[in-house]
């Protein structure tokens, strides 16, 4: 431990920068040149930590001995950057860099209200996220969680209009149970428990596990257990663990840069992270190993069963559900749920592989995710298409953004050279050298894998090789399943013969519910502006907007424009702003998969694995696992 | 130090004295009240300071026996760590209201003899050792709140005032034939002499009824439910200057008396042994705070919604005050007393803010709060942070409050307790939250509002009349304000009322990160009353 004023400045470098912000409200180039300059500042102060770390020094700061000033009797205000925390801080923000980049093109591109506001909120969820990872203790993880809750419900509920209001309630109810309740009842009962022994009350986090926790739990080990589910449930919210996820598809309504890097990366990692604390430097896979539950009827499990079992289950049930969204952002929503739980899943196998995979998974998914939703963003400002079902043939018209798409989709389902792969292949791993029921989780790996292909791939197909005039319903996805004897083309071909080349016309009356749904809530936008894009898109110009933020509203402005998608090249298909920020997020997604020995994100997994078995990650390998947990719990 | 202990007795004295000058200077002069009020709470507040750091370093209590008599005869003063705590916050509170009745009002000399009357009743319970002598406090405090309320504007407020005598007098007869018990079982009516002389009483049969008379007068006092009925009409009734004070501190006072008594002259140790004293207490505690959540969320008028939650807050602090009994733990006795000083500070503030905005809009319902963040972005700010302190987000004041009190809970392994305190926050979240989006993400001025602007008539109700009332309304929310609020926009609103606004919400958070520091301030206090 070297005391050190890093952590903290990282934590404040964006906290400054709010102040900034609004204080030059009035001049947009400033306000947007502060967020940059904090986010360049914030990933130069954390890269200046990382070489130290990486040789195994850990910088701490505390408010007791700076300032003198005790936070709660007993619990100090500290920050830490140790590998763990380094590795989120770095991830959060470096990928910011990049965030602002293409906020500053998609809040201009779309010349949203409020920008003010938007840009200091994320600057916000930023200073708390990294607080978040570099949090020493239960109390200080806790009090940056709720500040992130409450930062980025500004960002849910930007758009003031009645669906952003409820998504925004929805989002704050949700996060707040997860911190405010099972949080820091968590918390307060480890406090109690660590107060039992001899060592005293601690919340510190220890790598391997708090030891006077281990020695509490044996004393009470059904409190011990209560509070461990207590705390997985409280950052399980965050991770959108079934059944707390379904804030998340809601959430989408926000801009899209929020829904890329805040959730899909920042905010719930932040709970994945907070698992990968407690499940490592709480309890500690000893700990969890042999604190068995019992199960009536099946036996004793160790206390990492349930929670792998409700993971395996989200990753499988949130794919399944993407694959009937036709509303890509939503599409990519569950698809988050279900990358999130790959990490919990990983994290829960206890085995030094999984959990490497589970780690780097988490700046894998991160990559390709942003990827994503940074495409689904800038598909969005350029064409104001947001249904899947209305991109066919949109490569022509964005075939880099779409060639990004693919690379992240790949990631996404694990195909080799992207990231993705790596990680899945450290879990699988692990998952088989346990053995045993493992083989189960391992199962729905890979099953999940041929989902995400499933889900992902007719974007791509649809995007690419079909056209606006010639494209079929995709019979698992939109349809009944099973699919229906009619298909868009017979459809649309008809309503064109009917009503005069108006296409997007004959798309507002197609049967699926959702959609008809989607006619309901958006008649008013309907009046004020029935076909922005085709008013302006044919002369190649920009569609200048009236309020679309992507969700059902402006479900009828979308679409190819009646003559269909105009062939761009890269260079013209959107502004520098946002295709620079995809080209690079998705090169990195591959550099990742490509050589993740030369980037840092793997030295670190095994770093912080090793460090969480006392040993070098090397060797880890050679001890059976079942002598790793006993001799590590001792 | 003979000097020092002065400072108690002038404490009370000096305001009660204060007090009469805005009338007799009045039969000479216009709006002398402000300026004595004043002048009269810094010289309090900077007193109090004195005395409080005394306290604290010296670490010993400050006594102070009136006219030389002993304990035994006559009445002491005691300054110690709990009570200096309530005694700045009174002060504080106090001088810092004025900051906005000076151009906020109610205006009038007597007034402030009421307000005056009101701060020494509230630093007479705080710093008196006599049990009946707190009665008397208690009702100096109660008849200058009555006043007060009855100042407010139109019948109600004198319906309002009248609820209020009656149930506080009714409490206030209740705390005194409790007294009275005790008094006839030991023969005293000193604090430390009755710890001394309760366990060692041969009827405790007559203990246990006085106990039981307390109790049921003080959950009135508190507002707890199912007795609260007067604390909403007065809250609301009172004049807007007024409310902060009293929602402040006139309960706050009560629950710390109340706590006083169960500390100091029942002590922890027997109340535990004391058959259902602390399932009652729990139970009133938690039922309250479930109960005044629940009525607050279904109220329209924002001071009353914020009345209700009072109820709640204060509900937590009688749960604390059940597990100091039931646990006996010093946790929940901490977290008693900096969710007293916590929500104290809150309260004032929201009510401030509350008045602010009722001044600059007449908006009094929460439908009204909509698009308030745009056109006062301050105030509407400092509201946010307060708000936020209550439902306990850290690191604002609630929170400290909150983990304490849940802390004590689970260490004395009171489960259903510690799920009610930690639910509390989602339904404190509840109604802040209404509020919140409110005033952030509503649009002013839509059609929620029945007197929508003119162009609803001048385009001839024609069909499309909605639209186009909405959505001008929408583009520019400062013309649509205008057109509904312009009739009172002219009322001022002086930087005096938005600082102090301000000023509680940085308090708040500041108090956030002295957790730990009052847990030290109040330690040499428990170690004496607890173990």
């Amino acid at each position: 431990m070297v005391a050190d004023i890093r952590p903290l400045a990282a934590v404040l470098v964006s906290a400054v920068a709010i102040v900034l912000i609004v204080a030059s409200h009035r001049r947009p180039n400033l306000r947007e040149g502060w967020s940059v300059v904090a986010a360049l500042a914030k990933f130069g102060i954390i890269v200046s930590m990382l070489p130290a770390v990486m040789d195994g020094t850990v910088f701490a700061w505390s408010l007791r001995e700076s300032t003198g000033i005790q936070f709660l009797s007993g619990i100090d205000f500290a920050l830490r950057a140790d590998p763990l925390g380094i590795f989120f801080a770095l991830l959060a923000s470096f990928l910011w860099i990049f965030t602002s980049f293409y906020a500053i093109g998609y809040m201009r591109g779309l010349d949203e209200h409020s920008q003010t506001r938007f840009f200091a909120s994320f600057a916000a969820s930023l200073s708390a996220a990294v607080g978040i990872a570099f949090a020493a203790n239960l109390v200080t993880i806790f009090v940056f969680y709720e500040l992130l809750s409450l930062v980025t419900y500004p960002l849910v509920a930007h758009n003031e209009d009645s669906e952003a209001r409820i998504a925004g309630r929805k989002y704050i109810t949700y996060t707040f149970f997860g911190g405010g309740v099972f949080l820091l009842a968590g918390t307060a009962m480890i406090y109690w428990l660590t107060s039992l022994v001899r060592s005293g009350p601690t919340l510190a986090f220890e790598a391997g596990g708090m030891d006077a926790l281990a020695a509490a739990a044996q004393a009470e080990p059904v409190y011990a257990q209560a509070a461990f589910f207590l705390l997985i449930a409280g950052f399980g919210v965050k991770a959108a663990l079934m059944p707390l996820h379904s804030w998340l598809a809601d959430a989408m309504v926000a801009p899209t840069p929020v829904s890329g890097l805040l959730h899909a990366v920042a905010v719930v990692k932040s709970g994945a992270f907070g698992i990968a604390r407690v499940i490592l430097e709480v309890y500690g896979p000893g700990l969890i190993h042999d604190l068995p539950l019992d199960v009536p009827g099946i036996g004793t499990v160790g206390l990492n069963i349930p929670v792998a079992i409700v993971a395996a289950f989200t990753l499988t049930a949130a794919s399944i559900i993407a694959m009937r969204k036709d509303h890509l952002k939503r599409r990519l929503a569950y698809s988050t749920t279900a990358q999130l739980s790959y990490i919990v899943l990983g994290l829960s196998m206890l085995h030094p592989y999984a959990m490497v995979g589970a780690l780097f998974h988490i700046p894998a998914h991160a990559f390709a995710k942003l990827t994503l939703f940074f495409c689904a963003g800038s598909i969005h400002v350029e064409t104001h298409t947001d249904y899947i079902s209305e991109m066919a043939g949109i490569g022509k018209r964005m075939p880099l953004t779409m060639t990004a798409f693919t690379v992240g989709a790949a990631g996404m389902a694990g195909l080799p050279p992207v990231a993705g792969f790596v990680s899945k292949f450290y879990m699988l791993l692990g998952a088989g050298s346990m053995g045993g029921e493992y083989w189960l989780f391992a199962a729905a790996l890979l099953l999940s894998a041929v989902l995400n292909v499933a889900y992902f791939w007719p974007v791509v197909y649809t995007a690419f090789f079909e056209s606006e005039d010639r494209h079929d319903a995709k019979p698992l996805l939109e349809f009944p399943r099973g699919g229906l004897v009619e298909s868009y083309a017979d459809r649309s071909d008809a309503d064109v013969a009917a009503d005069g080349g108006q296409p997007t016309d004959g798309e507002a009356d197609r049967s699926d519910p959702e959609r008809a749904d989607a006619d309901e809530d958006g008649t008013d936008e309907y009046a004020v502006d029935e076909y922005p894009s085709d008013a302006e898109v044919p002369g190649g110009e920009q569609v200048s907007s009236v309020d679309h933020h992507g969700d059902f509203d402006d479900h009828l402005t979308g679409g190819p424009p009646a003559d269909g998608w105009p062939r761009r090249s890269p260079s013209t298909e959107t502004t520098w702003l946002m295709l620079a920020p995809i080209a690079v997020i998705a090169t990195g997604a591959v550099v990742l998969g490509v050589g993740p020995d030369y980037a840092v994100f793997l030295d670190l997994a095994r770093q912080i694995v090793g460090g969480v078995f006392g040993l070098p990650f090397e060797e880890l390998t050679a001890v059976p696992f079942d002598r790793l947990v006993t001799e590590v719990s001792t | 130090m003979s000097s020092v202990d002065l400072l108690l007795p002038l404490l009370i004295a000096v305001p009660i004295l204060a007090a009469t000058l805005p009338i007799a200077l009045g039969l000479w002069l216009d709006r002398t009240g402000w300026t004595v009020a004043t002048l009269t709470t810094s010289a309090l507040f900077i007193g109090a300071t004195a005395l409080a750091s005394i306290v604290y370093t010296r670490g010993a209590d400050v006594t102070h026996t009136l006219g030389g008599y002993s304990r035994e005869f006559g009445i002491e003063l005691v300054a110690d760590q709990f009570s200096m705590l309530i005694v700045l916050l009174v002060t504080a509170v106090a001088t810092g209201v004025l900051a906005y009745t000076r151009r906020g009002g109610p205006r009038g000399n007597t007034f402030y003899t009421a307000y005056l009357l009101l701060t020494a009743g509230l630093l007479g319970i705080s710093l008196t050792g006599d049990v009946f002598n707190l009665f008397v406090f208690l009702e100096i405090t109660s008849l200058a709140t009555y006043a007060l309320v009855a100042s407010g504007d139109g019948p109600e407020a004198a319906v309002a005032s009248l609820k209020y005598l009656i149930l506080g007098t009714i409490a206030a007869s209740m705390y005194l034939i409790g007294v009275a018990f005790v008094f006839m079982a030991t023969g005293t009516l000193n604090m430390l002499e009755l710890a001394d002389a309760i366990p060692a009483a041969e009827s405790q049969t007559l203990i246990h009824t006085g106990v039981a008379f307390i109790v049921v007068g003080f959950a009135v006092k508190v507002a707890q439910w199912p007795l609260h009925t007067w604390q909403p009409s007065a809250y609301q009734q009172a004049p807007d200057g007024v409310t902060p004070l009293i929602a402040a501190l006139v309960s706050t006072a009560s629950a710390y008396a109340f706590g006083r008594l169960i500390v100091t002259v029942f002590g922890v140790e027997y109340l535990t042994a004391m058959p259902n004293a602390a399932a009652v207490v729990l139970t009133i505690g938690c039922v309250s705070v479930l109960a005044g959540t629940i009525l607050a969320v279904i109220q329209t008028e924002v001071k009353r919604m914020l009345a209700y939650s009072s109820v709640s807050q204060f509900g937590l602090v009688i749960a604390a005050y059940g597990v100091v009994i039931a646990g006996r733990s010093e946790t929940a006795f901490i977290g008693a007393a900096i969710h007293l000083v916590g929500h104290g500070l809150v309260k004032a503030g929201l009510f401030l803010g509350v008045a602010l905005v009722a001044r600059s809009y007449d908006a009094r319902t929460v439908d009204e709060y909509a698009g308030l963040a745009k056109s006062r972005p301050i105030a509407a700010g400092a509201i946010a942070v307060l708000l936020l302190s209550l439902v306990g987000v850290p690191p604002g004041v609630g929170f400290v409050g909150k983990w304490y009190i849940a802390l004590g809970a689970v260490q004395s392994e009171l489960w259903p307790v510690a799920a009610v305190i930690f639910l509390s926050t989602m339904l404190t979240l509840a109604y802040a939250a209404r509020l919140l989006e409110k005033m952030y993400f509503t649009p002013s001025a839509t059609a929620e509002r029945p007197h929508a602007p003119a162009p609803v008539a001048t385009d001839g109700g024609d069909a499309g009349p909605d639209d186009s009332a909405a959505e001008p309304a929408r583009d520019e929310p400062g013309a649509a304000i205008a057109a509904i609020r312009g009739d009172r926009s002219e009322a001022p609103v002086s930087t005096g009322m938005v600082a102090i606004v301000v000023l509680a919400a940085l308090g708040a958070v500041a108090l956030g990160f002295a957790g730990g520091t009052i847990a030290e301030l109040l330690d040499p206090f428990l170690t004496e009353v607890i173990n």
